[in-house]
């Protein structure tokens, strides 16, 4: 199998040869199993969450409404997860707030690390001031609590779009991201290759683009895959707190319906499977950016593998 | 003499950073649609008092005085007037503050320790049941959903239970009574922080455990850790004197760093369990367009975030001798 995928890939480029080695890796790795699995499982909700709407409109997550049922309601055979307060099926609330979280989490996850990348590049390869001015950017923004951040921007800009939450998450994700392809690069800059390719007369964009950014790629994916998880607390803490989009069903919009219509004591059907979603699906983006570590630290590998 | 220069320098830097949050704050809210003017004044207010208001914030005078004016009356405790409560934020700031620091910083200290000696007690028996058994809990609880869990907390806690209360940080009937001892007091305190500190404890202290158990395989690596077993020193004093010492610097580290992420945390769970801290406030600022008390909110924050992060930086220094600055 293992040299399936090496003699199919033999025209490739060297670090795409690397990422399709990793990945198979990856799914040996239990650990990234697990959050593999996980993921899917959570990829068919998302995908699901088209079906409901379709079926009946009472089964839109926004504004089908059960003709019958107006007021909160346990599981049952119409409603397998029960109603909220107005008699909106939880189910396809649910399976709307997959979908969202995906949107949310990848989207922002990969503007940052676009943006953590370029400057970690950028401030590595050129140093100097360049380097310092930066990297005290960097610094200043990590110590931000993201989520009051937003919350400043909710106040005075008004009710914020998904997509200005995404942006301002991912203009405030990056520091750390690019921190770690800074060192890398400073690392990477002192090979012979780089230096080669400057006698070769590559100019510095094309040592920054063609030279250093593929060698520092399986690190910023393993960051994505930690900033998705960021992006999504982050959001779903946001609409809890009553500042998420108010035309999107998201899980934390869901918590915080429960919360404020005071049904957390009497509709545990209500308050447990938003919660149970994002936490299981952090976890699962958690767990498969631990097992991506292990594979890109081999100081980790050995210690996985004893 | 060095540490003090270090010190030095870290304020002068403290200050630079704080000076550029409060220049882009500034700017935002004279740059954000509507009037400046009326996100400081409440239109609610007489012509007196608003006229008193305007005259004490500078807000008559052209752009470029007030912003001057702005990061004076930060130093002179002048944040304005609270639209809700129609009290000077300063004062409200000042009764929320203690209360935050208080939840926070026993929290943090808490699940910190508890943390790096599970961490170091597991470490030691690496690869077994038990191991697996407890790094698999930390994870789990590292991603928990904070506002979930802090209700699920309440539900069990303060409802099925009923153990606890439901939400505040006292009882008012106790202390209205004149012959309310401070004891009394302060066990009343503490009862109504249990679940609030239960919250913040589970989330941060996975990830305390995680970082310790792997930085003290790390450390298990090194010579001076060979040297002491071919001492035939014990492997309790290895362990605790030898190891977990040096093992421990990661995590303070650590802290420093998810100290952001940590301010996030403590927001939402004084707002969930309505502790009068200063997160629940500039949540309630930010949903009522309390202007002045969010932004006073939002400043002060910043600088508990800046001042805890050289409080971190000092205690690594203290922790590692090996650390010259």
């Amino acid at each position: 199998m293992k040299d399936n995928i090496t003699s199919s890939t033999r025209n490739l480029p060297y670090w795409s040869q690397a990422l399709l080695e990793n990945w198979g890796r990856l799914r040996r790795n239990p650990t990234g199993r697990l959050g593999l699995i996980l993921l899917l499982a959570f990829a068919l909700m998302a995908a699901g969450s088209f079906i409901p709407p379709l079926v009946s409109p009472i089964y839109n997550p926004m504004h089908g409404v059960d003709p019958v049922i107006s007021h909160t309601s346990g599981p049952s055979l119409k409603h397998w997860l029960g109603t909220d307060f107005i008699g909106r099926d939880i189910f396809s609330q649910l399976l709307a707030g997959a979908r969202v979280a995906f949107m949310v989490g990848i989207t922002a996850a990969f503007m940052s690390v676009v943006l953590g990348v370029a400057v970690g590049i950028l401030a590595g390869y050129a140093g100097g001031w360049i380097d310092t001015i930066l990297m005290r950017t960097a610094d200043m923004i990590m110590v931000m609590p993201t989520l009051l951040v937003v919350l400043m921007a909710a106040a005075l800009f008004g009710q914020l779009s998904i997509w200005t939450i995404v942006a301002m998450i991912a203009l405030f994700r990056w520091p750390g991201v690019s921190r770690v392809i800074r060192a890398q690069t400073l690392s990477l800059k002192q090979r012979p290759f780089i230096e080669a390719a400057r006698i070769a007369g590559a100019s510095h964009v094309r040592i920054m683009t063609r030279h250093l950014l593929p060698n520092v790629l399986p690190l910023a994916l393993l960051y994505m895959t930690f900033r998705v998880t960021s992006a999504i607390i982050i959001e779903a803490a946001l609409a809890f707190l009553g500042f998420g989009d108010p035309t999107t069903v998201s899980w934390g919009m869901m918590l915080q319906w429960v919360w404020k219509t005071g049904h957390m004591f009497q509709a545990p059907y209500w308050l447990l499977p938003p919660g149970i979603c994002i936490s299981l699906l952090t976890l699962s983006f958690y767990m498969l950016a631990r097992a991506m570590d292990e594979i890109l630290d081999p100081r980790l590998r050995r210690q996985g593998e004893s | 003499m060095s540490l003090k220069r270090y010190i030095l320098r870290r304020l002068v830097e403290m200050a630079i950073i704080f000076w550029i949050i409060q220049t882009v704050l500034f700017f935002l809210f004279h740059l954000a649609p509507g009037d400046p003017l009326s996100r400081m004044v409440d239109p609610g207010m007489t012509h007196e008092e608003e006229m008193a208001l305007i005259e004490q914030l500078g807000l008559h005078e052209p752009l470029g005085t007030q912003y001057l004016y702005f990061l004076g009356n930060f130093f002179r405790g002048r944040f304005g007037i609270s639209f809700h409560y129609g009290q000077p934020v300063a004062r409200i700031i000042a009764q929320r503050l203690p209360n935050t620091i208080l939840l926070f910083t026993t929290a943090v200290i808490l699940s910190a320790l508890a943390g790096t000696w599970l961490g170091k007690l597991i470490s030691w028996r690496k690869e077994n049941r038990v191991d697996k058994l407890v790094t698999t809990g930390a994870l789990v609880c590292h991603t928990l959903f904070l506002p979930w869990i802090a209700m699920l907390l309440l539900w069990f806690g303060a409802f099925k239970l009923g153990w606890f209360p439901v939400n505040g940080m006292i009882s008012p009937e106790l202390w209205v009574l004149p012959r309310t001892t401070i004891l009394e007091k302060a066990v009343d305190i503490t009862w109504h922080m249990v679940l609030p500190m239960a919250t913040l404890f589970l989330i941060h202290f996975g990830s305390y455990l995680l970082i310790m158990r792997s930085s003290m395989l790390d450390t298990l690596t090194e010579d001076y850790i060979f040297t002491a077993r071919a001492k035939g020193l014990p492997e309790k004093i290895i362990r605790d004197r030898h190891a977990a010492p040096n093992a421990r610097l990661p995590v303070v580290t650590s802290v420093g760093l998810s100290l952001a992420f940590s301010i996030n945390g403590g927001a939402l769970t004084e707002t969930v369990f309505s502790w009068p801290g200063i997160g629940r406030e500039l949540v309630f600022a930010v949903s009522n367009n309390d202007y002045p008390l969010a932004l006073g909110c939002f400043l002060l924050i910043a600088v508990v975030v800046l001042t805890a992060n050289l409080v971190v930086d000092i205690l690594y220094g203290y922790l590692d001798p090996r650390i010259r600055y």
